[in-house]
């Protein structure tokens, strides 16, 4: 008989359950989501907007193939920030700041091809494995700094990822309404239009199936790199307790650059993603904060990186959706972020539910 | 020059009290061992409310709906973060989202029209698209208004008023009373503060509800007092600005003062350098500054030395529970 583990709120008592099954699990993740949708009905009933044509707008994104494709694209970015906090998040380092580290790769991919279209560096097929390489770099020592602090003094990684996002937003902006603006676009903030070696349309010449990929070759590294290398066994081992990692010898220091090294290379070529596939060229608010939604798939998707390809897809057909809702029923675009915040916090409740059995007590008879 | 000390001295106080009363707030949830990372999600709300309410019913009712609607929002945390145990950096995350969706959904135009003609259909019809509302109104203190430089501080609006009283108030609550004593117990050791008979859970959800009650006001002071122009995500991360204060403020409402003022200073002299023309200098590298000071902060905080004089609550950011 296991230790009766439980705590009282006034009549409502909650037990912390034993085990669960993989069944349970999934079904309880599908009920939270069934929640979430039930609220967002609520607060557009709630303003006299028609909650079933939204959802016929919503879903029917997955069965359109042009909106499909569309998703997929959208879907790309996050995916691979969501793989990079995945690792981060194994390594208990909690990076919010993809978004920065997204905007880091977009800078370092824009850079490679003006160095090329403006000063004529390198040669065309070079462009590409620079833009790979040099976004991740840029992705990943974005990331390092808010990792150095912790490694090095200390300092809780929360706060400086969060900081490092804005600051890397306006270095975008200072570059496209300064340095790389592009001379012929009449002034606008937008740096030249990528040219065709420089986008992401290898396969069958359409940037969502490359994406698409990209993604599945990102969440195999993802999933080689934590099952079976020791560089991610010692990130797994870190996030359960340094202590035992350092009394295991592993150095824990050089774990966590290390691990902050790749999530935040990951985001960066997310980066690379959107200017070379989604938009072609580089402008303000290019990302409408893809590095902000892959922290609400890491955690749907309970950090596994195979899930996280296809809850991504689902993400991305919500963006997607966030258009065309505008479009057909005037709802504005923020409904999209809106309804990624309730699925989020609904499904962080449904996390409670899987792990605690709670049970409301009758009062008994002849009980005061 | 004494004239332009004051308008530079008076704008750090303005800008200043955004930071000022978000952090009052959330000095008295982390000190209870709670971090609400929603902090800037409830200020966005604050704002979009005060802004929607101000049209349909004027200042007052506009900055308490703000106060309510953050207690609400802080609300749905605590239940999640003390009661459910869930991490709070997810959850307080969450609710940020949360907020900067909701607000941008209420407050954009379409949605904004539906909502104020409900609240108020005899609305006149230009009010209803116009994204801007009055801002509130200056009150001069008789007297030490007219003092030279000082003055500053007494030609300012009602809510910072308030500031000036809250700040030392919260203080005094915090470490000369026993419920602040209590509060900060609950922080410093949960199960010690449970065996004395503190019910740690509703301290920690009653302080969350306070750091969201201040938020959303800061949230309406942000717009109504200082830039009352409606704009998706106005906030800008000042929550988060706030939430480094709050540690190198070493969680205590008097340094947060000074904490304040200096983060407003910076601001300010952002908003300067740009007025004087530093052409070199892009506006969009100067409005860095914020956030690269509130970063140089949090590692001058975490310094080792530093890091041993100062109380850091011990059980922040852990969930309490009985159980372990």
């Amino acid at each position: 008989m296991p230790p009766k583990i439980e705590t009282r709120f006034g009549r409502i008592r909650v037990e912390r359950r034993v085990g669960y099954g993989r069944l349970y699990s999934i079904s309880m993740t599908l009920l939270s989501l069934a929640l979430a949708f039930l609220v967002v009905a609520l607060i557009l009933t709630s303003l006299g907007l028609d909650p079933i044509k939204a959802f016929q707008v919503i879903f029917g994104v997955f069965t359109k193939p042009s909106l499909l494709l569309e998703s997929i694209k959208q879907s790309i970015p996050i995916c691979l920030a969501a793989l990079g906090l995945s690792i981060a998040f194994k390594m208990n380092f909690w990076n919010i700041g993809a978004e920065g580290q997204i905007y880091m790769g977009m800078i370092a991919s824009t850079g490679i091809v003006l160095l090329h279209e403006y000063y004529g560096f390198f040669y065309e097929w070079m462009i590409m494995p620079l833009m790979f390489l040099t976004s991740f770099l840029l992705g990943g020592a974005w990331c390092l700094i808010p990792g150095a602090l912790k490694a090095r003094l200390g300092v809780n990684e929360i706060l400086p990822t969060l900081m490092l996002n804005y600051v890397a937003i306006l270095i975008v902006d200072f570059l496209v309404h300064g340095p790389w603006r592009d001379p012929k676009g009449y002034g606008f903030p937008l740096s030249i239009p990528f040219p065709e070696y420089a986008k992401l349309n290898i396969v069958l010449g359409d940037p969502a199936y490359t994406g698409l990929l990209l993604s599945i070759l990102g969440a195999a590294a993802a999933f080689f790199l934590l099952e079976y290398t020791r560089p991610g066994f010692e990130i797994k081992v870190v996030g359960q307790s340094p202590a035992v990692a350092r009394y295991a010898g592993i150095h824990v220091r050089s774990t966590i650059l290390l691990g902050s090294f790749l999530a935040g290379g990951l985001a960066g070529i997310g980066g690379l993603s959107i200017v070379s596939g989604i938009i072609g060229r580089l402008r303000p608010g290019a990302s409408p904060g893809y590095g902000y939604t892959a922290i609400i798939v890491a955690a749907l998707a309970g950090l596994n990186p195979w899930v996280i390809v296809a809850v991504s897809i689902f993400f991305g057909g919500l963006i997607t959706a966030g258009g065309a809702l505008q479009m057909s029923m005037g709802i504005p675009k923020a409904a999209a972020q809106m309804i990624q915040a309730v699925i989020f916090l609904m499904i962080l409740v449904g996390e409670f539910i899987k792990r605690y059995k709670v049970t409301i007590e009758r009062p008994r008879v002849g009980e005061e | 020059m004494i004239e332009w000390i004051e308008s530079v001295l008076g704008l750090t106080i303005q800008v200043g009290t955004v930071y000022l009363l978000a952090s009052l707030g959330e000095i008295y949830a982390e000190r209870s061992g709670v971090l609400n990372l929603g902090l800037e999600g409830i200020m966005v709300m604050g704002a979009a409310l005060s802004f929607i309410f101000t049209l349909a019913y004027g200042h007052l009712a506009a900055i308490l709906i703000s106060v309510i609607a953050g207690i609400l929002m802080s609300l749905i945390l605590a239940v999640m973060a003390v009661y459910m145990r869930l991490n709070q950096t997810v959850t307080g995350l969450a609710l940020t989202m949360l907020g900067l969706g909701l607000s941008g959904f209420l407050a954009s135009p379409e949605v904004r029209k539906v909502i104020l003609l409900a609240l108020n259909p005899s609305l006149p019809e230009s009010l209803l698209a116009i994204q801007e509302a009055p801002k509130l109104p200056e009150i001069h203190v008789p007297l030490l208004s007219g003092i030279p430089i000082i003055g500053c501080f007494f030609r300012q609006n009602v809510l910072v008023y308030v500031s000036y009283i809250a700040a030392p108030l919260m203080w005094f609550i915090l470490f000369k009373t026993r419920p602040g004593l209590s509060l900060r117990s609950v922080g410093e050791n949960p199960a010690a503060a449970d065996a004395m008979g503190i019910n740690v859970f509703r301290v920690r959800c009653l302080a969350t509800m306070i750091s969201g009650g201040f938020a959303g006001l800061a949230g309406a002071y942000l717009f109504l007092g200082f830039q009352p122009f409606w704009q998706e995500g106005l906030t800008a991360g000042k929550g988060f600005i706030a939430l480094s204060l709050v540690i190198l403020s070493t969680w205590n409402p008097l340094r947060a003062i000074l904490g304040a003022y200096l983060f407003g200073g910076v601001e300010v002299i952002q908003y300067r350098l740009q007025l004087f023309g530093l052409g070199a200098l892009s506006p969009y590298l100067l409005a860095m500054l914020p956030y690269l000071a509130a970063i140089a902060a949090l590692v001058a905080v975490s310094i080792e030395s530093v890091r041993k004089r100062i109380g850091v609550p011990a059980s922040l950011g852990i969930p309490y529970s009985r159980e372990e």
